[in-house]
């Protein structure tokens, strides 16, 4: 029994060194010689089963199958988000959809939800995001929106890199951009700088309950932004840059401008927002 | 290269990223362990993609409590096999012979042992339940001992007897088939 133990450990060990270390047979029977009679025909068998089971998937489903998931994790994505705008007035969605219906058609708006920068749908994608830009209401909720809009188009790059698109590399980092800079320029607004100096201090009691409470909430939902933002701009340059990594030679140029931008971006927004 | 565990905390909160490079590391395994458990290409395509799908929705339910990552989801991918095979009282199994083998190959073994996909299938349905998981989990899913202890809820000890018993077995049928 005792025996029988120790085998199956060393049958074990030498499995590992030669399925996980690339050893060989011969090295392991060296290191064993009493079992090596008993050892030998089973590694052969064990190095056989393996590379019988070597399987891969076909590369079509492969590449489909990606597109899929990552399709499936931005619309999770983007379910959470919903109470990001909870703010909104009740009608805001009812309109949006409404005029994304008069856009595109309710089918094509679903479908372009998760579609990407190379696809037809995409257009559809934008139209959808500037309707309901337009119906945020206030500076700071349209920041918290560019913000969202922001990840997504990293995300983006990230999968285009994947798919060897340079060109929409390169109109996506310019969308970064400009959002970016919406962002700076609507923290830094009056609408947002008045309500952040209204705010009383925390142990003062309000004079004005109902007035106070709104700008605490304003004063809140800025340094959430502000969290964001200080996340994304840690995260994604990083991101970029493990894109950068593993990327062919002919979209690195195109990351790198987009790492470039985010770096940039990141900064002037945070800036905007101290 | 990030270790598992802080991936797969990022992927519980919601980083994209992070769980897109879990899919893209556990991916290739998790197609090979279904595909020999079940024997048919077409099926374990779809099968492997909906095991991602069913990470993705439970992955907050996730506790680093002594359990791997890849044991969790091997675990996942186990459920699903079972479910299916139990479905699939009349199961067929499609050839693989359009499944490529890596191109790495060392001429010497494969002159002394040619097996392909297809005897090995054939092989392994006479093994018991529990030799076949093994092998599965150990050969196809590249899983080490403690992880397939985990994954069987077996102690290591019982893992590397039925990897024993499993390779004998196998190597008495092909001799004879």
């Amino acid at each position: 029994m005792k025996k029988s133990r120790e085998f199956n450990n060393i049958l074990d060990e030498c499995l590992e060194r030669l399925l996980t270390k690339g050893e060989t047979i011969e090295q392991c029977l060296q290191d064993f010689p009493e079992q090596a009679d008993e050892l030998e025909p089973l590694l052969q068998m064990a190095l056989a089963t393996k590379k019988a089971i070597t399987i891969q998937p076909h590369p079509e489903f492969r590449a489909e199958a990606r597109y899929q998931f990552l399709s499936a994790l931005q619309r999770r994505e983007e379910k959470r988000s919903r109470p990001f705008f909870g703010l909104r007035p009740r009608w805001a969605p009812v309109v949006a959809i409404v005029l994304a219906l008069l856009l595109a058609g309710g089918g094509t708006v679903a479908a372009a939800g998760g579609s990407m920068p190379d696809e037809p749908l995409y257009r559809v994608k934008l139209a959808t995001e500037q309707v309901q830009l337009i119906l945020t209401p206030s500076a700071l909720g349209k920041a918290e929106f560019y913000a969202r809009l922001a990840d997504r188009r990293v995300f983006e790059i990230a999968y285009m890199a994947s798919r060897n698109k340079p060109e929409q590399i390169e109109q996506t980092a310019h969308r970064l951009d400009d959002y970016l800079a919406k962002i700076a320029s609507l923290t830094s607004t009056q609408e947002v700088t008045r309500d952040v100096l209204m705010a009383p201090a925390v142990e003062e009691a309000p004079l004005m309950p109902k007035r106070a409470e709104g700008a605490r909430i304003e004063v809140n939902r800025r340094a959430r932004l502000r969290a964001t933002i200080m996340h994304y701009a840690v995260n994604h340059p990083e991101r970029l840059r493990a894109v950068l990594e593993t990327a062919p030679e002919s979209v690195r140029s195109a990351i790198l401008q987009a790492i470039a931008i985010s770096t940039r971006g990141y900064e002037k927004a945070l800036e905007s927002l101290d | 290269m990030q270790d598992e565990e802080s991936l797969v905390r990022r992927a519980q909160q919601r980083d994209q990223e992070a769980f897109a490079q879990l899919y893209e590391e556990h991916f290739d395994r998790i197609y090979r362990y279904v595909a020999l458990k079940i024997g048919d290409k077409t099926e374990a395509e779809d099968m492997t993609q909906q095991v991602f799908l069913n990470a993705l929705q439970s992955i907050s339910s996730f506790k680093w409590k002594g359990t791997p990552f890849s044991a969790w989801l091997f675990r996942i991918a186990h459920n699903q096999v079972v479910d299916y095979l139990r479905k699939k009282t009349k199961h067929a199994a499609a050839p693989l012979d359009e499944t490529r083998a890596s191109s790495d190959s060392n001429p010497q073994l494969m002159a002394e042992h040619t097996l392909d996909i297809e005897q090995l299938l054939q092989a392994t349905k006479k093994l018991t339940k529990a030799q076949q998981e093994v092998i599965s989990l150990r050969f196809a899913g590249e899983l080490s001992i403690a992880e397939v202890a985990k994954v069987m809820g077996k102690s290591e000890g019982a893992v590397k007897a039925l990897q024993h018993s499993a390779i004998v077995a196998l190597r008495k049928i092909l001799s004879v088939t």
